[in-house]
């Protein structure tokens, strides 16, 4: 994907010190996940401090970029003027592969929204926004069983 | 809590503003409307109020309305939390009045988004352009409100197999009572067939999950038992209170998302107050959509994680039911300003002052008020009673 999926009106992630390396590695197009070097635990979004045993200490840890469908939600009415047009989207939180049952919330794309079950095998789509700038937004995982 | 004798924090008077649709009044003169009502129910006046509290979508807020109430207070407090704010607010009144900090504090909450939005069905706003610090990583999605509770919504019916049909059952109980407010902003009789074929706004969700908008307020008066004792109403104690968070924008953030910050704060608003669930006898529970009273009734113990959509389904939370709640018809039918908690603990104080009306719950003891702010991200528990603890 390299178009823009969503208009040039929705907000531009800024990185901040302590997303500065999520934001390097998305460029990469790797998806990574924070962890805590002290109890292992893994979370997102990026933060200063370990929810599970307060440490400050933490490194990226890279995911294989797939997981399944946790949740999801199909947005039907227009209350961000701008993306009137993309009505109706599915907003996902995605259960990440091998990383402790970590969800994020991303989109689906390339997917009927009738389609969409939680369960389902989803794989990261990478939007280039930028030069130096890519989101992970999720397809349907190619010949994607549900798990 | 056990404070001295004589400065265990009551609730002497309370009002609501007029509402649903309040297209002549500004958001402060709202604030004044439910002021100057719930003072008079507590036969008290603003030349004794030495306490303040309120909030509103800016900083400072509470300083602003002060000052168009002429109040000079020595405490103030603005402490936003979303929909659950008023539990807070009125949590901290009832501290300060126990240890001295103040004698009367008045509570007040004040809204025109009806008139100023013009439009009827709540459902939030959405990201776009707001994301301050992690909230970038929700804004970026384009999800709404209403799509962060129906992800809620989806992974309970998901894991427990509750239905849309379940969750109607919340709103059509809702319309149910509401029907006996003369205030209601909805008030004809819906049904669950109703419910499940109105448009889908969020999947799961329909329109008629969702609460309405409207304008409106409401105030309270919190004081010590002493001081209420000269005063002409019966003072309903604050019994316990006990509020949480777990995450703000971020669903990625949130521990589980069939479990909602109630479960934390819950509990140990029970504890503080000496009672188990089966002690309420009636409850007013943030009904911003109908998932949230699902995961409420589950997190706060009435029944067990997951069997919210039965103990909903067929009359579990009329007047008679196992849990009578939202006797008022609740945001779902009667009024949704944006930020309901006030209006849950007038009707909890109505309740136990016998005023319910068409829906008093009969000689009801103990209510429980909670509310629930963000995208499920902070619960307030009050636990209010007729008798002295």
């Amino acid at each position: 994907m390299t178009e823009r999926w969503f208009p040039d009106e929705m907000p531009m992630p800024a990185a901040s010190a302590e997303t500065v390396g999520w934001w390097e590695a998305a460029a990469e197009h790797r998806l990574v996940v924070q962890r805590c070097t002290a109890c292992g635990q893994m979370r997102h979004p990026p933060g200063p401090v370990c929810p599970v045993c307060r440490s400050t200490a933490s490194e990226w840890s890279a995911t294989e970029g797939t997981g399944t469908v946790y949740t999801y939600t199909v947005v039907r009415q227009a209350f961000i003027p701008s993306l009137a047009d993309k009505i109706p989207y599915v907003v996902i939180a995605v259960e990440l592969d091998g990383a402790q049952g970590l969800r994020m919330v991303s989109n689906l794309v390339d997917v009927e929204p009738e389609e969409v079950t939680v369960g389902m095998a989803v794989e990261v789509a990478w939007e280039d926004m930028g030069p130096e700038l890519a989101v992970p937004r999720f397809r349907p995982a190619a010949g994607g069983e549900s798990r | 809590m056990s404070p001295p004798r004589g400065r265990r924090p009551v609730i002497a008077g309370v009002a609501t503003s007029d509402y649903p649709h309040l297209p002549d009044l500004s958001e402060h003169a709202v604030h004044g409307q439910a002021a100057d009502r719930a003072l008079a129910d507590a036969g008290l006046t603003f030349a004794e109020v030495d306490g303040f509290a309120t909030t509103g979508f800016f900083p400072m807020y509470a300083t602003g309305v002060a000052e168009y109430l002429g109040l000079h207070p020595i405490y103030f407090d603005e402490t936003n939390s979303g929909g659950s704010s008023f539990e807070v607010l009125v949590e901290h009144a009832a501290y300060a009045v126990e240890c001295g900090a103040a004698e009367v504090v008045l509570v007040t909450y004040g809204s025109v988004q009806l008139s100023q939005m013009g439009r009827r069905l709540g459902t939030g706003g959405g990201g776009g352009g707001f994301a301050p610090g992690p909230a970038i990583y929700d804004a970026l999605w384009g999800n709404t409100l209403v799509g962060n509770y129906a992800m809620a919504a989806r992974r309970h019916m998901h894991e427990f197999g509750t239905t849309p049909q379940q969750l109607a059952a919340v709103a059509v109980t809702m319309r149910k009572h509401a029907a006996t407010n003369p205030q209601a902003q909805e008030r004809e009789p819906i049904t669950v067939e109703d419910v499940v074929t109105s448009r889908l706004v969020a999947d799961p969700l329909h329109k008629l999950d969702c609460c309405v908008i409207s304008d409106g307020g409401g105030a309270c008066i919190v004081t010590t038992e002493e001081r209420a004792a000269d005063l002409p109403r019966d003072p309903v104690y604050v019994l316990g209170a006990a509020h949480a968070t777990t995450h703000h924008l971020n669903l990625s953030a949130m521990p589980s998302l069939t479990v909602s910050p109630a479960a934390q704060c819950g509990p140990v608003a029970f504890a503080r107050a000496g009672i188990t669930p089966a002690d309420v006898d009636v409850a007013q529970l943030y009904d911003s959509f109908t998932i949230t009273v699902v995961l409420t009734v589950e997190d706060l113990g009435f029944c067990a994680k997951g069997e919210g959509g039965a103990f909903v389904e067929d009359g579990g939370l009329e007047v008679g039911g196992r849990l009578p709640t939202n006797t008022d018809g609740g945001g779902l039918s009667a009024c949704h300003p944006g930020m309901r908690g006030m209006f849950l603990i007038v009707e909890a104080v109505r309740q136990l002052r016998g005023e319910g009306g068409p829906t008093q719950v009969p000689g009801a003891r103990i209510a429980v008020a909670h509310g629930t702010g963000g995208m499920l991200s902070t619960g307030a528990t009050l636990v209010l009673g007729r008798e002295a603890p």
